[in-house]
């Protein structure tokens, strides 16, 4: 896998045996932003999932980075009542496999925890409870901590629900100087298609009433007549460093 | 003349005599509070009453066995039956694991049904076992056998040492099970770790200590907890601390006033998860009051509110007086002193 992140060919997802969508077929390479849109009960939850591994998938194969997915779930999973330090819950995204076994895991891990928040300027908010934090913050943890684990490819829910136009863009932003710094491939859910016509570099464009999956380069995706029927014409016009 | 009431100084002058059950209170307490944080952080507070239902039913079984058909008591001891119907019910808990929260609440509730009226249905066929049937059910650790009491130390140091060293994975699992899978943790085994540790503490304790101290002790030390800590590591010492203070206070209170031992140290419980809530209440109050000195409780910061906007990280905050008010849905909220120069 030279710079492929994730592979998947003819990949149906379901529920009990019986497909949301007809398959799908993408390969996610180092530096690329994928963007999955649909109108809302389009499968694109039941993807992520399938592809994170949290559900299994119906048919078709599947192939991911063995170096490692972070992902980065919608802010309202996060249970209110819990409490918790922005460091507790990035220090938790560097447990990995049995590393809970292990005493002196989080000094092993302190560099990284530290690089992670650094990278997306939370480091000031460390011994912040999360639950006081601006949406936007909050966010930002919840990226420092699927950063934490050094992946290679994220994998975010629909990062910008329930945030002002202002925090979406800066949050958008974040993501782009990320994927450019850190070479990620990056997988969002995202219905904010402004932003998207900014900084993805691939569109996954799945509606499952009419059958259809198209999965290619945006400037592709977002010309194909199911896509432009459905959101009208995207502009894209992408960041500055972008060359993916 | 009515008879007066014991003092603390009776009480300790005959610690010979209470050591046993009040520090198995104690033990039992911090034990259960300690796992009582993973059945509250995962919504399972109803987990810990069926197992309890489940170790009394298998504890009077036992008894039956032996009372009717002379089973030997090194074979069905109370002990043995009561561990025994808790692996029971949390295997049948972990086999029928669902995704689905009504659907588990149904099997968490099938569990416990069974193990209330089986125990008293059963309770009725060892009519000479009545006076245990009730004690086990509702609890009264007025005597606890040195045996009982060095095994439930013996368990409660061994299922610490588990705890404390597996405490990462078992907070990972409880606070974020999907996060948890894709960063490959192994949590079918830590659920399955959890679950039996709870069962194996819930049964010896419900022998020694009765079923309504032991779902106390698993639900209330960890909801006060939750609410004094800073993050979850922090929480699972306080629950020792506060399940064994109310288990020993329960014990002592109970003596003192001469109530049932199991509703004495429920009573000490749901009395000091309510006092750390009127505290907490009672400081947001100070707080809301301290805010109030320059806005009103009903005022809503924003771009017309009157009061400066300041852009703060990624969001903007409003300066009231020298401190940075952010407002969200629920509150409006203190973000630090800002120095205006």
């Amino acid at each position: 896998m030279n710079g492929e992140l994730l592979v998947i060919h003819e990949l149906q997802v379901g529920h009990a045996g019986r497909p949301v969508l007809p398959p799908v077929s993408l390969t996610v390479l180092a530096g690329q932003a994928w963007a999955i849109v649909g109108p809302n009960g389009a499968g694109k939850s039941t993807l992520l999932r399938t592809l994170l591994g949290l559900q299994p998938p119906i048919s078709g194969t599947m192939r991911r980075t063995s170096c490692g997915v972070g992902y980065v779930p919608q802010r309202h999973e996060l249970d209110p009542s819990v409490p918790g330090r922005v460091l507790d819950l990035v220090r938790a995204g560097a447990e990995q496999n049995w590393s809970f076994v292990s005493p002196l895991w989080p000094f092993t891990v302190r560099r990284r925890v530290q690089a992670a928040m650094h990278d997306t300027r939370v480091l000031e908010l460390a011994r912040e409870d999360w639950r006081h934090l601006s949406e936007g913050q909050k966010q930002r943890v919840l990226v420092a901590q699927a950063l934490a684990g050094e992946p290679r490819l994220l994998v975010l829910d629909e990062p910008t629900s329930a945030m002002d136009m202002a925090s979406e863009a800066v949050l958008f932003g974040l993501l782009h100087e990320l994927r450019l710094r850190r070479e990620l491939g990056l997988l969002v859910i995202s219905h904010h298609l402004a932003l998207l016509g900014q900084h993805a570099t691939h569109l996954l464009f799945l509606d499952k009433d009419e059958g259809v999956v198209r999965a290619g380069r945006l400037a592709e995706v977002a010309q194909d007549p199911a896509f432009v029927q459905r959101y009208g014409l995207l502009m894209h016009r992408p960041a500055g460093g972008d060359h993916a | 003349m009515p008879e007066s009431l014991p003092n603390l100084t009776d009480f300790f002058a005959s610690w010979e005599l209470f050591r046993e059950p009040a520090l198995a209170g104690a033990a039992g307490g911090a034990l259960l509070g300690m796992l009582g944080i993973y059945v509250v952080l995962r919504r399972m507070v109803f987990l810990s009453a069926a197992l309890s239902q489940a170790a009394s039913l298998g504890v009077s079984l036992a008894w039956l066995a032996q009372v009717r058909w002379s089973v030997p008591a090194w074979i069905a001891s109370p002990t043995t039956g009561g561990t025994a119907a808790s692996l029971i019910a949390a295997s049948a808990m972990l086999a029928g694991r669902s995704s689905v929260a009504t659907r588990r609440d149904g099997v968490l509730g099938w569990v416990y049904l069974f193990g209330a009226a089986g125990t008293l249905a059963v309770g009725t066929r060892i009519v000479q076992e009545v006076q245990d049937i009730e004690t086990l059910l509702f609890g009264s650790g007025v005597a606890v056998l040195p045996a009982d009491f060095a095994s439930l130390v013996q368990l409660a140091i061994a299922i610490g040492l588990l705890h404390l060293w597996l405490h990462r994975g078992f907070i990972q699992v409880a606070t974020d099970q999907d996060g948890a899978r894709v960063r490959g943790l192994p949590t079918r085994l830590l659920d399955t770790l959890l679950i039996v540790s709870l069962a194996i503490a819930v049964s010896v304790c419900t022998r020694i200590l009765g079923a309504l101290p032991v779902f106390a002790f698993t639900v209330l030390p960890a909801m006060a907890a939750l609410s004094l800590a800073v993050h979850v590591t922090q929480a699972l010492p306080i629950a020792a601390l506060v399940g064994g203070s109310c288990g020993f206070a329960g014990y002592v209170v109970a003596y003192r006033y001469r109530l049932p031992v199991g509703a004495s140290q429920t009573l000490v419980a749901v009395l000091l998860v309510a006092a750390v809530h009127l505290v907490q209440r009672a400081l947001s109050g100070l707080l809301a009051l301290h805010n109030r000195k320059h806005h009103d409780r009903g005022h809503r910061h924003g771009p017309d509110c009157g009061h400066p906007a300041v852009p703060h990280g990624d969001h903007v905050d409003y300066l009231v007086g020298d401190h940075l008010h952010h407002p969200d849905v629920e509150a409006c909220h203190d973000h630090g002193k800002l120095d205006v120069t």
